[in-house]
């Protein structure tokens, strides 16, 4: 691949990886996690996230109401608990049966373009 | 928590609304101190340097605090968004050119009214420098209403003013009125008005623009102006009239008729022209110093603009209108 091939292709996939961070971050938040928790969850999970993407991302689900969000103080350190809201449980069901649908139909393009 | 760290987090939250600082600080200081233990590993006592060079580390990774406060922020970072930006080049490309032309004749007008004895080459800096002031408080105005606008609404100032509503937009929504049509008839029912003002002319007292003291109240136009220029003036307009009529009735702009308007246009600008250089077409009042001939010379240029403009417009709108 060429340089302007390799751009191209960068931009792409950010673009495509921007998408699933919201998903991947509301099915990880199933069971309570706090940012940096979070974060080497995703980045185990082959989802790497950038920390200055995924904080102001978990404000933003906040706010819609599909996270709720608890300091908690009794460790040393506190530290801000996401957790699943029953409407961000709903909306992470619904997207995993997209996701699973859009896999099936690229496999499906797939299969049919290749020669 | 360390001097850099703190700076750092300060530096992000400065941009946010305060009632968020504090939650959005204590939080950015959790992770930074997480990342920061998570790369010094199991070493209990790290040096001072280790501490430090990791920090340094983690806080470029987390990177410009200035960018981070604005993911945080979530709010528009542009005056005029995209929902609005036509509607604001729109009201640019109409406003800008009408107030500078009328900006510039009328403070050469103003000057010559109060100041007889000005030369034509004094009067051409406060001319330009009000042209100038103008066009700046115009685009500023126009700036802010539309931007304060596109604040208010998340569709944009467009949006509002053609009161979209926030639902899913069906095929029934689909304009299907002939738009080059409604155009077309608007720009002949604005260029009818246009020219009733017009018309009007002789017949316009000085008090109106606030100048009744130069003549005591008299019109623009020499009383003494012989009833043959007034009927020829008025002949012209009444052609200018037809013209604009066919247009509106016939909702279309074929090249006969926009032909025909050009050379009505170019004779009305002839006859003028020839009216105000033979004799005094401006009140005596007005013009009774020894500006009076640059002053009617203004006028004929003036005119002269006017025309070469409808001309190029004229042009433009049936070259728009052929595709």
């Amino acid at each position: 691949m060429d340089e302007d091939t390799d751009k191209a292709l960068a931009t792409h996939e950010q673009e495509l990886r921007r998408g699933t961070v919201v998903f991947a971050g509301l099915v990880a938040c199933r069971r309570p996690q706090y940012g940096y928790s979070l974060l080497t969850t995703l980045t185990e999970a082959g989802i790497p996230t950038e920390a200055n993407t995924l904080y102001p991302l978990l404000r933003r689900l906040e706010k819609q109401g599909l996270l709720t969000a608890e300091w908690n103080t009794e460790q040393a350190r506190p530290r801000k608990y996401y957790t699943v809201t029953e409407s961000g449980a709903e909306v992470a069901a619904a997207l995993h049966a997209h996701w699973l649908e859009l896999n099936s139909s690229i496999t499906t393009l797939w299969k049919d373009g290749t020669p | 928590m360390s001097a850099l760290t703190d700076i750092y987090v300060d530096n992000v939250t400065r941009h946010l609304p305060e009632d968020t600082r504090p939650d959005i600080a204590a939080e950015i200081t959790a992770t930074i101190d997480d990342m920061v233990d998570d790369r010094l590993g199991e070493d209990a006592n790290p040096s001072p340097d280790r501490s430090a060079a990791v920090e340094r580390e983690v806080l470029e990774e987390l990177g410009d605090p200035v960018v981070l406060s604005r993911e945080y922020s979530n709010t528009p970072q542009h005056l005029i968004g995209p929902n609005s930006y036509p509607l604001f080049i729109w009201a640019l490309r109409w406003a800008l050119p009408i107030v500078g032309f009328i900006a510039l004749i009328a403070s050469f007008i103003t000057t010559f009214a109060t100041a007889p004895q000005t030369q034509l080459g004094a009067a051409i800096g406060p001319a330009v420098g009000n042209t100038v002031n103008a066009l700046l408080t115009t685009f500023a105005v126009i700036t802010i209403i539309i931007g304060l606008g596109d604040r208010q609404k998340d569709g944009g100032t467009t949006a509002t003013l053609r009161g979209r509503k926030t639902r899913t937009w069906s095929i029934d929504d689909l304009d299907r009125r002939d738009y080059r049509s409604k155009q077309i008839r608007a720009e002949a029912a604005l260029g009818l008005v246009f020219i009733a003002a017009l018309a009007t002319v002789p017949f316009i007292p000085t008090t109106l623009l606030y100048v009744g003291h130069l003549n005591r109240g008299g019109t623009f136009i020499n009383p003494d102006l012989g009833l043959g220029w007034l009927i020829g003036y008025w002949a012209f307009l009444a052609l200018m009239a037809a013209v604009e009529i066919i247009k509106f009735t016939t909702a279309s702009a074929k090249p006969t008729v926009a032909i025909i308007g050009g050379i009505i246009d170019v004779a009305m600008a002839i006859f003028l022209t020839i009216a105000l250089l033979t004799q005094p077409v401006l009140h005596p009042e007005l013009t009774s110093t020894a500006n009076a001939d640059i002053q009617q010379i203004i006028t004929a240029i003036a005119i002269w603009i006017i025309t070469v403009w409808d001309q190029a417009s004229t042009w433009r709108i049936y070259r728009r209108n052929r595709r």
